[in-house]
């Protein structure tokens, strides 16, 4: 048994709704892998698991949490095809089944010292949240910290009662956009009724030393690398994640080529670099 | 030291002995015409002068329907046990040989393949020579593959030069050697010989989507995607699940899948990253000429041509690759 091919057994142990189709699954592995050092529950943020429901099938969710040493696992899921639906429906106490982690992370060494202004686009918070918190643990190795995340409408806005928090703090700054404004439920922070790019006017931003961690749709990656390049950010310093159907997680299904790359082993989190010349990677 | 030739009149006798190593299985014409690697019962003669096979070997190491995992509700999902029988494929040409050594590179990677290891490791390979036609490209293939195999028979107008390369085949020429003969002419050409010849490495830069090729490609495919079927180093495959009806066990089951199909890139929720058929060729073409992941640069054609043979478009695609890939540096 290996833990990159046989998922292994985890328990639900928490649900949070955090808006009309996405949750946040908290779970608890229930066994030690039999390798010690690689465990599903330790990873680098934007890495992802393959997660399984028995007797649906399995789908490739990206980490939302920091790691553990004690087997908790937090992911942020929408429901979205079949195995995520199945996910929806099931309670506290049920069982899944885990492998991972799987493919590159953000280059957190690479971070530093620099500036990093994260972009957040829909879904895209999830894996960015875990790095955020993975920043926050250790907040003196970098620069200034700003977050943008854009969202369709104020109550799709995840995790809005914990950035209403984190906006408190100094050493953070967040901006937030809604494409409408719409019901607004209580305990949203301020935002702005804006695109995602026209946040990134008016910041200032030293181009040199800030690198950029990007997560979100296609459609996100094609308004905003452009303004972002124009600020002067290197196209090295862009670090994104793709969404590929990624079945197998270690290279060989043949399923999430991206030009001679393959998404589940290179990335998913790729600098722009790698990926301006190969057609329809964005 | 001398070669050893198998005299033809003794192949019969020197397959069953050979059949009491494992179950022998060779290429074998049926009464369809078509030519299948299959079981070989005692006193059949394989045809090893036949080209190529209708599906290739690829089959004993990834069957196109493969349960690779099992759920029950008391253990979790665990790997199926797996049959330990030894299996001797014989008849494997050069280039069939070089695409089992293109799959041992992708399954043994960073993190080998429980299933396929297991799979390949009761494998006795038997290449075999064999006179390429027209619709073969090993001589041109640009692959860097070895065709590597636990014995090589070389086929002569008096018999099977017989060349060991592993212990394994050492192992079968002694335990035969009654039956074969030293052969004193000149050393015969290594198997290697028979597959490829160096070319540059295929260029770096990204495949042009404006070439009207990749159109005019789409626009004769049916899409039925017998090519993946037919090529030996084609191995896409997709995992399906299905429950059991005691809601209780569940059983994952691999199958082939083909980059040619719309679905292949499809992700939840309906989104597909390979819309246009043309997309899909140079997806296909990419893995084929360039190769992909851990493998990039090591191209997985191997010049069998059965692609070729089976595309009922008549479509090839190795024109464009000779064009394409010839102005490498």
């Amino acid at each position: 048994m290996t833990t990159s091919t046989t998922p292994l057994p985890a328990r639900i142990k928490a649900i949070r709704q955090l808006s009309g189709d996405t949750s946040l699954f908290t779970l608890q592995l229930l066994k030690q892998s039999p390798t010690q050092q690689t465990t599903p529950a330790r990873f680098q943020p934007g890495q992802f698991l393959q997660l399984s429901v028995a007797g649906v099938g399995e789908a490739p969710i990206s980490y939302c949490g920091l790691p553990s040493v004690n087997g908790s696992i937090e992911l942020c899921i929408r429901k979205a095809g079949r195995v995520t639906t199945a996910l929806h429906s099931a309670v506290v106490g049920d069982g899944v089944a885990v492998r991972g982690p799987f493919g590159h992370g953000f280059p957190l060494e690479q971070y530093t010292g620099t500036n990093l202004l994260l972009v957040a686009g829909g879904l895209g918070m999830a894996p960015l949240r875990s790095l955020l918190l993975a920043l926050l643990q250790r907040r003196s190795c970098f620069g200034a910290l700003t977050l943008l995340y854009g969202a369709k409408a104020p109550d799709a806005l995840l995790f809005r009662h914990e950035l209403a928090d984190l906006a408190t703090r100094k050493d953070l700054s967040i901006r937030l956009a809604v494409d409408r404004a719409g019901a607004c439920p209580p305990g949203i922070p301020s935002c702005s009724v804006a695109l995602l790019p026209d946040l990134l006017e008016g910041l200032e931003i030293v181009p040199q030393r800030t690198a950029v961690p990007l997560c979100g749709p296609s459609a996100a990656y094609r308004s905003l690398i452009p303004p972002l390049l124009a600020l002067g950010i290197p196209p090295e310093r862009i670090h994104l994640s793709l969404e590929r159907r990624m079945q197998c997680g270690t290279g060989v299904c043949g399923h999430c080529a991206v030009g001679t790359l393959l998404c589940c082993i290179d990335g998913p989190v790729f600098a722009y670099s790698a990926l301006q010349a190969i057609e329809g990677a964005l | 030291m001398p070669s050893l030739l198998l005299p033809h009149a003794d192949i019969k006798a020197w397959l069953d002995r050979l059949g009491t190593d494992g179950e022998l299985h060779a290429p074998l014409r049926g009464r369809d015409g078509a030519v299948r690697f299959d079981v070989v019962q005692q006193g059949v003669i394989p045809d090893l002068q036949a080209l190529r096979s209708l599906l290739p070997p690829k089959k004993y190491l990834l069957p196109p329907n493969d349960t690779v995992l099992r759920y029950t509700q008391a253990d979790g999902y665990h790997l199926p046990l797996q049959a330990t029988t030894r299996l001797i494929l014989l008849g494997l040409h050069p280039c069939d040989l070089a695409a089992i050594a293109y799959l041992d590179r992708q399954f043994f990677g960073d993190q080998p393949d429980p299933i396929y290891a297991a799979r390949r490791q009761r494998l006795t390979l038997i290449g075999s020579s064999c006179r390429p036609d027209a619709y073969c490209s090993c001589h041109l293939s640009p692959s860097p593959l070895p065709a590597a195999c636990d014995l090589f028979l070389h086929q002569t107008a008096t018999g099977f030069l017989l060349m060991p390369e592993t212990p394994r085949g050492s192992a079968i020429c002694q335990a035969t050697a009654d039956l074969l003969r030293d052969y004193e002419p000149k050393p015969p050409p290594s198997p290697r010989d028979h597959f490829g010849v160096a070319m540059p490495p295929p260029p770096q830069t990204e495949l042009d989507p404006r070439l009207p090729d990749w159109q005019e490609l789409a626009n004769h495919c049916l899409g039925c995607g017998a090519c993946s079927l037919a090529c030996p180093t084609c191995s896409c495959f997709e995992l399906l699940e299905f429950g059991g009806l005691d809601g209780r066990t569940a059983e994952r089951l691999l199958r082939w899948d083909n980059c040619l199909f719309k679905g292949h890139a499809e992700v939840a929720g309906g989104h597909s990253f390979q819309k246009d058929r043309a997309q899909r060729f140079r997806y296909r073409y990419r893995h084929k000429y360039r190769g992909y992941g851990p493998l990039q640069g090591v191209p997985s054609c191997v010049g069998c041509g059965r692609c070729r043979v089976q595309c009922p478009a008549g479509l090839d695609l190795r024109p464009l690759a000779e064009r394409l890939e010839k102005g490498a540096p």
